[in-house]
């Protein structure tokens, strides 16, 4: 009776709670990577090594950096339903700069891979900020587009015979760290300063929460909404250099049904796919339970058709967590 | 004035084409539509860039059309009903799927149109004939050499198809009939590379993770996924020497490896499946006068007899890449 009556009993659980929530919402996908890692740790004695964790960095990389300018389109409100495709066609155009055509050094061919991305991300930009086609649309249409265009170039065939230097891009190592994970750290650390300290960033946020407000306390919406895919386009043709060079060639069936996984980092993430809310942090995190996910189940020896299935749970599981605190707030 | 053009080239071609057929005791080039599950893997470019090579169309008294079925049965069916109203002298057939490819080949056969079956088999018997190479026996060739470098005893991966495909299931029968005659060797993990050379080079990666200095090879069901090892073990800085890879099909890189010393790997020759089922196509719509144009026929000569050209199947051998023939096949695979 005594401790009942000391305690103030109402105010703190009035307190506490909101704290608990806010606490689950920013640390909620960090526990679930722990709770993950602890449990592959005790069931398989390689996973906590640093070799299989550069195996997952590795692994991750290239979704990762996809699935940062997924992050930037989805803040705004919007989709890129392209990457995948773009990846394919920048991967292709600079390895066949660097192989077949010979003539291009690594530098030329790696320029003008971000160049096709850039270009093509800006061109979704174009038809969504300028002619307003809905972001679903236009990046779906450059989705079969730009796969097309892969197919054109070289005729269907792969691209391979790559020259070391162009290789090292996939597997050197910098201080026994493999270069991937590397230009993927640069890349987060990069883009998660600009979301966060820049007015750039703040006009992500802004145009995603609320549009008309956006625009009329001053803010160019369009050259934002613009940006943000240009960006996305960007980083898929970084990727799709990657890619080429970790696999030693560029497939041009490279990259199919990437955009989904890309997604799923950003919505596991915690972004919410109607704008406005959610971090770089919370994408990496997705991506690396995904990662995770992945190389846990291939060292446990669990057939990947379950990987999907969890995959699938754990999309949907994450949405209805952050929909129902949304609820209850 | 287009459409004019268009006829007008039409018509010119038309004389030039009848021209070089007459030669041939014939009136008008023959069309012949090809069916193929799909142009997005590298062996179908192939085995496309082959059929539009052989000496009949080249020299215009075949005229060839390909029909993308983008890995679907229903577009499929459908380019066969295009093709059965457009009255097709003779259809060559690469099928997405062993049952769903039946029932167009029925209805193809019902309007009087012979089809020929190419590397992938279609379920029912009405095809003229079937001209391919054995899956079963690429997977035991595959298995027999992993067997072969490996001593016979040790520890190996298995980097399968995507499971339930035709080409997953039969390499698979052969790799398991070989297994079983080798009861030393332990397989450690068997999983789906879905072809892929992303997906397998992440899968060996983590096995070579899981199974720490255990590994002594591994049978890649074909050259992508195999490539994709070969790659992951490198790329650990692991000697490839040590670690035999095995796959199948025989595509350019993977030659390339061959070369190298990389792995080991069996040719499907596109050519023969292409180029062969067209001669059987010609001979059924010509009659036993035809003698086949392709070179292949001569090239495999006793280990894949012509015949009369009407056997119900043509199998065509399998042929290890080895790093002394791999310069010959690379320039079958890349002709410039």
């Amino acid at each position: 009776m005594m401790t009942n009556n000391a305690l103030p009993l109402p105010k703190a659980s009035g307190r506490d709670a909101p704290n608990l929530r806010e606490l689950y919402a920013r640390y909620g996908i960090l526990a679930a990577l722990l709770a993950v890692c602890v449990a592959l740790s005790f069931a398989n004695e390689f996973f906590m090594t640093w070799g299989n964790w550069a195996d997952i960095l590795r692994q991750t990389s290239i979704n990762g950096i996809l699935a940062v300018g997924m992050t930037y389109v989805v803040l705004t409100g919007g989709i890129d339903l392209s990457v995948g495709a773009i990846l394919a066609f920048s991967g292709i155009v600079s390895a066949w700069l660097v192989a077949s055509g010979g003539a291009y050094g690594v530098g030329t061919s790696v320029l003008a891979g971000l160049g096709v991305g850039l270009s093509m991300g800006a061109v979704n930009g174009l038809l969504i900020a300028r002619f307003s086609v809905p972001p679903f649309v236009a990046t779906l249409g450059m989705l079969s587009a730009a796969r097309g265009f892969t197919y054109i170039f070289n005729d269907g065939m792969p691209v391979s015979d790559l020259p070391p230097a162009f290789l090292a891009i996939g597997d050197a190592r910098i201080g026994g760290v493999p270069l991937p994970i590397l230009i993927f750290a640069a890349v987060i650390g990069v883009f998660w300063f600009v979301l966060r300290y820049t007015i750039y960033g703040r006009y992500i946020y802004a145009v995603g929460g609320n549009v008309k407000s956006a625009k009329t306390s001053g803010i160019g919406t369009r050259k934002v909404v613009f940006a943000v895919y240009a960006v996305s386009g960007l980083l898929a043709g970084l990727a799709g250099i990657l890619l080429a060079a970790r696999t030693t060639a560029a497939l041009p069936q490279a990259g199919v049904s990437y955009e989904l996984d890309a997604i799923a980092a950003v919505v596991i993430g915690g972004t919410s796919l109607s704008g406005g809310t959610g971090s770089l942090t919370g994408t990496l995190l997705g991506a690396l339970l995904i990662g995770v996910i992945n190389n846990g189940l291939n060292l446990l020896g669990v057939s990947s058709y379950y990987q999907q299935v969890i995959k699938g749970v754990i999309i949907v599981g994450a949405v209805l967590l952050d929909t129902s605190r949304k609820k209850n707030t | 004035m287009k459409r004019l053009k268009t006829l007008a080239l039409g018509v010119a071609l038309t004389v030039t084409l009848a021209g070089a057929a007459t030669a041939q005791g014939q009136d008008r080039p023959l069309r012949v539509g090809a069916a193929v599950y799909g142009l997005k893997g590298e062996f179908m470019q192939m085995w496309s860039a082959q059929l539009k090579a052989h000496p009949s169309v080249l020299d215009g008294s075949v005229k060839v059309t390909i029909f993308d079925g983008n890995y679907d049965a229903l577009t499929q069916s459908n380019q066969f009903d295009t093709m059965i109203t457009q009255k097709y002298d003779a259809i060559i057939f690469v099928p997405i799927d062993l049952k769903a490819g039946a029932a167009p080949v029925q209805k193809a056969v019902k309007a009087g149109i012979p089809v020929v079956g190419s590397n992938t088999r279609v379920a029912g018997d009405v095809l003229t004939s079937y001209v391919g190479n054995d899956d079963v026996v690429a997977g035991r060739m595959e298995a027999e050499a992993l067997m072969k470098k490996i001593g016979g005893k040790g520890n190996i991966v298995v980097i399968e198809g995507p499971i339930g495909q035709s080409a997953q299931i039969e390499r698979a029968r052969g790799n398991d009939e070989v297994l079983a005659k080798h009861p030393e060797v332990t397989v450690l993990a068997r999983k789906t590379g879905n072809w892929s050379r992303a997906e397998s080079m992440s899968l060996m990666e983590n096995w070579l993770t899981a199974f720490p200095g255990k590994i002594d090879g591994v049978i890649a069901q074909n050259d992508d996924e195999a490539l994709g090892a070969v790659q992951a073990i490198k790329s650990k800085g692991m000697d490839i020497t040590k670690i035999p890879v095995v796959g199948v099909d025989g595509i350019a890189a993977a030659i390339g490896a061959v070369q190298r010393g990389e792995m080991t790997t069996n040719f499907q020759d596109a050519q023969a499946q292409a180029q062969g089922a067209m001669d059987v196509a010609l001979r059924a719509m010509k009659g036993p006068s035809y003698q086949p144009r392709s070179t292949i026929w001569t090239e495999y000569a006793d280990r894949m007899p012509w015949g009369d050209g009407t056997a119900k199947s043509y199998t065509v051998p399998w042929t290890e890449i080895t790093p002394e023939n791999a310069e010959a096949f690379l320039k079958k695979v890349k002709p410039q």
